[in-house]
C-alpha cells in the first residue's frame, strides 16, 4: 500500500489555476523528486499535503485511508512534515527553541526541560558538525545566523519531528556541496527507516544523486512519473517544457547600435557582478528560475535596491540611482507585477493612480486636473484602459487593468528606458496581448526595453535577447535561433557555469 | 547538454557571520530598564532620604502595585504581537464588582474577591475570542470591548463609594512573617509569571509574536495561544482591580481610566517590542516602578503643578530613546 496517494487535486487562487487535477503517489522508503518549472503548482501540492493550504477539490489518502486536515497541527499529528522553503523559524527565538518549538522535552511536572532540550539540540547540531560553520550553539539566536545556517536549523527542525512522511521544497537552495551531501546522508537513512520523502529542487543534478523516482509538473497537473534510474536528463527537462519546445522566438525589433544602457560589474541585493548592454530599441528579456538576481537587476537600476559596487552608464553618461525619484529624471520607469504591493493604490480613484509620476517628477503644488487629463488621456486610449469613471477607485479595476493603470502612469513620465518586472503576473490574455501590442510600439520609438519574467514563453516571444541569470550571475545569453524554449531550460536549470555551454 | 555527475552549487558560499552580541538583547531585553530604575532610585534617595526605610517602601510599593499587575498581564498580550486597550476599564469593572459585592453581601470578602477574579477572566476572554478567532484587529477590538466594560462599571457602581470591612483593607496594608502584605502579592505574581515562562505555551507564545505564520505552519495553536494570552490579561488586570480595592477600601468605576496605556508604556520600558515575540515580564516589573518613580521624582523635587506633565513625559521619552538607541546599534 502506498504511503500517500494525492488524487484530482484542484486549486485556484482567485483567477489563476494553481492546480488541475494534480495527482502523486509516495511509496513507503522513497525519495519521490518533484519537478517542474515556476509556477507549474509544486509547492502549492505540498502545501495542500501539509495542511497549509486548502484543496478546492480531490482527495488525500494516507495509508489507505482519507484523510483532510484542517491546518498543518492536524498533518503533523498524522506524521507528515514538510521544510518550507520560505523557512518557518522564529528569528527571535533560540535554535534549541526553534529546533523543538511546539515538542519541548518536559520534566515529570510538565514544565520545559532546559537542559534537555539543550543537550538536545547539541546533538542535532553535531550531525552537521563543522558543515554548519561558526556561532552555531544550542544557545545562539536564529536571527545572528547566516542564510545557509538557518536552512540548515530548519532542516534540523524538520527531522527532529521524526516524521513518517517529510517533503522537502528547495532544501538545499542556500547549502553548499558539503551541507547537501550531508543533508542526503540524512535522507538515505530515513529511506532506509521506511520513511517516505518528498524531494523538491530546482537542480536536476540532485534529483538525479538522490531520488528513486521523478514526477514532473506542468501547469499544474503531473505529467511524467518514472524510475529515476529509466529516465534521463533530457527526458525530465522535455517533459517539464512540454510539446511547444521547437516554438522559436520571432521577435524582431530593430534596436539601434548606439547603447542606451551599460551596465559593468554590478553587485546589488542577489546580484554578483552583472556586466551587460542594452540598446536603443531593444527588448532584453532576464531569465533564469524565480529569485536569481532578475529583480534585484532591475530594482538596483531604478535606485530600489542599494549598490554595493560596480558602474552604470545611461546614453554614455555615468547614472548613480541614488532613489527612484532620481531614476525617473534619468527617464527610467519600473513596473512591478506586484501590483498590490509596489502599484496601485487600490483604495484611491483611478485618476490619481494614473498621474502620480506626473506629479512627483514635476513637483506640482497645485493639481491643474484638466492639463494632466490631457497629458495621460492619449496614454489611455493605446493602452485600451476600460473603466467606468476616472474617479472610480482603482481596486474597481481587473488585475489587468490595473496593471495597465500602473504602466500607463510609467509611460506618461516619457521614459527611455522601461524597467518590466514580472508585468503580466496574474493578469488575463487580452491585457497581456494589449502590453506586448505597447512594448513593440515603444521600441519602435527608439525606448528600450528590460524584461523580467517568470513565463518564459512570454520571454521568448516577445524578447530579442534573452540573459539567463543564476545565483546573481549571468549565466548564458541566448540570441537569434538560439531562442528556442529548450535552450532557455537548460541555461536555467543547469547548475553553474555549465550552463553556457 | 553536458551532464556533470557531481553536484555543484550554484552560489557562491554566503558569507559567515559570527556570532553578534545581538542576543543579549532577546534574551535580557529588561536590563536597560534596570540601569533606569536605578538612576531613578538613586535621584529618589538624594531627594527624600529615607526612601529606603521599611514603611516608605512599602508604601511606595503599595502605590505601584496596581499599575505592575496590569503591566504583567499586558506584557503577554504584547508578546503574542497583541494588545490589550481595554486591560484598565477590566481594572475598573472588578474593583467596582468586588466592592459591590462585598458591600451588598455584608462584608463576604471571598465571594467578592472571586467575582472579581471570574470576571476579570470572562472579559480576558470575550478580547481573545474576537481577536484570535473571529480575527479581529486587536487595537480596535480592544479599545471597544474596554469602552464596553467601562459602560458596564459605571452600571454596576454609578459614583465611587462602597465600603469593604476594615479587616480587609488593615492586613492589605499591613505585613506578614515581617514582610508587606503587597510583597508577598508581588512575589507570588512573580512566582506564577516564573511557572508560566517554563511552560511549553511560554515558548509558543513568543513564536506566535515572534513569526506567525511560521509558528502556524509548525504546527502552534495560534488561536488557543492568542486567546490564553489575553486571558491571562484579564487575569492580571483583575489583581490589579483587587488591589486598587485593598488600597482605597472602596470602589471607583473610573480609578483604571489611566492604566491602558500607562501599563503599555511599562511593557515597552521594560524591553518588550510592540511587535511581539521579545521581552519579559520582569521588563514590565521595572518598568512599572519607572513610571511610579518618575512621579516621586516629580513630587519630591517640588515641580510646579503645571509642568509636572512636561516633565514626566520627557522624562519617559528619554527612558525610551535608549532602547530605540540600543535597537538601532544592533542593526534592526
Amino acid at each position: 500500500m502506498p504511503s500517500l496517494v494525492a488524487r484530482g487535486i484542484r486549486k485556484r487562487y482567485g483567477g489563476v489555476v494553481a492546480l488541475d487535477g494534480a495527482e502523486l503517489t509516495l511509496e513507503r522508503g522513497e525519495v519521490h523528486a518533484l519537478i517542474g518549472s515556476n509556477g507549474c503548482g509544486k509547492s502549492t501540492l505540498c502545501k495542500i499535503i501539509t495542511g497549509a493550504v486548502g484543496a478546492d477539490a480531490g482527495e488525500l489518502i494516507l495509508d489507505g485511508r482519507a484523510v483532510s486536515f484542517a491546518g498543518p497541527a492536524d498533518a503533523v499529528a498524522a506524521g507528515i512534515d514538510m521544510f518550507y522553503q520560505e523557512l518557518s523559524l522564529i528569528p527571535a527565538m533560540t535554535v534549541a527553541e526553534n529546533i523543538y518549538l511546539g515538542r519541548e522535552p518536559l520534566t515529570r511536572l510538565g514544565l520545559v526541560d532546559r537542559a534537555a532540550l539543550r543537550a538536545q539540540a547539541a546533538a542535532a547540531i553535531a550531525e552537521f558538525g563543522e558543515a554548519l560553520g561558526l556561532g552555531v550553539d544550542p544557545d545562539a539566536a536564529v536571527s545572528d545566523l547566516s542564510a545557509d545556517q538557518r536552512q540548515i536549523i530548519e532542516i534540523l527542525k524538520v527531522l527532529a519531528r521524526q516524521a513518517r512522511i517529510i517533503i522537502f521544497d528547495e532544501a538545499t537552495a542556500a547549502l553548499d556541496r558539503h551541507q547537501v551531501g550531508i543533508l542526503f546522508e540524512h535522507l538515505t537513512r530515513l529511506r532506509s527507516d521506511g520513511r517516505s520523502i518528498i524531494f523538491i529542487s530546482h537542480r536536476i543534478d540532485e534529483v538525479f544523486a538522490i531520488a528513486d523516482r521523478v514526477t514532473v509538473m506542468r501547469n499544474g497537473g503531473n505529467v511524467m512519473t518514472r524510475r529515476i534510474a529509466e529516465v534521463t536528463r533530457d527526458e525530465v527537462v522535455t517533459a517539464m517544457v512540454g510539446d511547444t519546445q521547437l516554438t522559436r522566438s520571432e521577435a524582431h525589433h530593430r534596436p539601434r547600435p548606439e547603447p542606451a544602457l551599460r551596465v559593468e560589474g554590478l553587485d546589488a541585493g542577489k546580484l554578483a557582478g552583472v556586466s551587460m548592454t542594452l540598446r536603443r530599441g531593444e527588448i532584453v528579456g532576464l531569465g533564469g528560475l524565480h529569485g536569481q538576481g532578475q529583480s534585484d537587476f532591475l530594482r538596483a537600476l531604478y535606485g530600489v535596491v542599494p549598490i554595493r559596487s560596480g558602474t552604470i552608464e545611461i546614453g554614455g553618461k555615468a547614472f548613480d540611482p541614488k532613489g527612484p525619484l532620481a531614476a525617473m529624471r534619468q527617464s527610467l520607469a519600473y513596473v512591478s507585477g506586484e501590483r498590490t504591493r509596489f502599484g496601485i493604490m487600490a483604495i484611491r480613484p483611478i485618476f490619481e493612480n494614473l498621474v502620480l509620476t506626473l506629479l512627483v517628477r514635476d513637483r506640482h503644488v497645485v493639481v491643474a486636473r484638466r492639463r494632466l487629463e490631457a497629458t495621460i488621456s492619449p496614454i489611455i486610449a493605446r493602452l485600451a484602459l476600460k473603466f467606468s469613471s476616472l474617479a472610480a477607485p482603482a481596486s474597481d479595476l481587473s488585475g489587468g487593468n490595473q496593471q495597465k493603470v500602473v504602466i500607463a502612469r510609467m509611460l506618461a513620465a516619457r521614459p527611455t528606458i522601461l524597467l518590466l518586472d514580472d508585468p503580466t503576473k496574474g493578469i488575463d490574455l487580452g491585457a497581456k496581448a494589449d502590453l506586448y501590442g505597447i512594448m513593440d510600439d515603444l521600441c519602435a520609438q527608439d525606448v528600450s526595453i528590460l524584461l523580467y519574467s517568470t513565463d518564459d514563453k512570454e520571454l521568448l516571444s516577445v524578447c530579442d535577447r534573452i540573459v539567463v541569470l543564476n545565483g546573481g550571475r549571468i549565466v548564458a545569453e541566448l540570441a537569434g535561433d538560439e531562442r528556442t524554449e529548450l535552450a532557455l531550460y537548460r541555461a536555467a536549470y543547469a547548475s553553474g557555469t555549465d550552463a553556457s555551454a | 547538454m553536458p551532464a556533470p555527475d557531481a553536484i555543484s552549487t550554484p552560489s557562491p558560499e554566503p558569507p559567515r557571520r559570527s556570532p553578534q552580541p545581538g542576543l543579549s538583547r532577546y534574551r535580557r531585553p529588561y536590563l536597560l530598564a534596570a540601569a533606569v530604575l536605578i538612576v531613578l532610585a538613586a535621584t529618589n534617595v538624594a531627594l527624600e532620604p529615607n526612601f529606603l526605610t521599611f514603611g516608605v517602601a512599602a508604601s511606595n510599593l503599595s502605590a505601584f502595585l496596581p499599575l505592575t499587575l496590569a503591566a504583567i498581564g499586558q506584557t503577554y498580550v504584547v508578546l503574542a504581537s497583541d494588545i490589550d486597550l481595554s486591560n484598565g476599564a477590566i481594572v475598573s469593572l472588578v474593583n467596582v464588582t468586588a466592592v459591590t459585592i462585598i458591600d451588598g453581601m455584608h462584608g463576604s470578602i471571598g465571594l467578592g474577591l472571586a467575582a472579581g477574579l471570574g470576571v476579570g477572566l470572562a472579559a480576558g476572554a470575550v478580547n481573545g475570542m474576537f481577536v484570535a478567532y473571529l480575527r479581529y484587529q486587536a487595537i480596535v477590538t480592544t479599545f471597544a470591548t474596554g469602552v464596553a466594560f467601562s459602560g458596564l462599571a459605571l452600571w454596576v457602581l454609578p459614583q465611587a463609594g462602597g465600603q469593604v470591612p476594615a479587616s480587609f483593607y488593615t492586613s492589605y496594608a499591613g505585613s506578614y512573617l515581617f514582610v508587606p502584605t503587597v510583597a508577598w502579592i508581588l512575589i507570588a505574581a512573580s512566582a506564577f509569571a516564573a511557572l508560566i515562562a517554563r511552560l511549553r505555551f511560554y515558548h509558543s507564545l513568543r513564536a506566535v509574536g515572534g513569526n506567525m505564520q511560521a509558528a502556524f505552519q509548525t504546527g502552534v495553536a495560534v488561536a488557543r495561544v492568542r486567546l490564553a494570552a489575553y486571558v491571562i490579561s484579564g487575569f492580571f488586570a483583575a489583581l490589579s482591580g483587587l488591589a486598587l480595592v485593598g488600597e482605597t477600601a472602596s470602589g471607583d468605576p473610573l480609578i483604571g481610566g489611566g492604566f491602558t496605556l500607562s501599563s503599555i508604556t511599562a511593557v515597552v520600558l521594560g524591553g518588550t517590542a510592540l511587535s511581539g515575540g521579545v521581552g519579559s515580564v520582569l521588563g514590565s516589573v521595572l518598568g512599572a516602578f519607572i513610571l511610579g518613580l518618575i512621579s516621586n521624582v516629580i513630587f519630591f523635587a517640588q515641580a510646579p503643578f503645571a509642568w509636572q506633565g512636561l516633565i514626566q513625559g520627557a522624562i519617559i521619552l528619554l527612558a525610551l530613546s535608549g532602547g530605540v538607541v540600543i535597537a538601532r546599534r544592533s542593526g534592526d
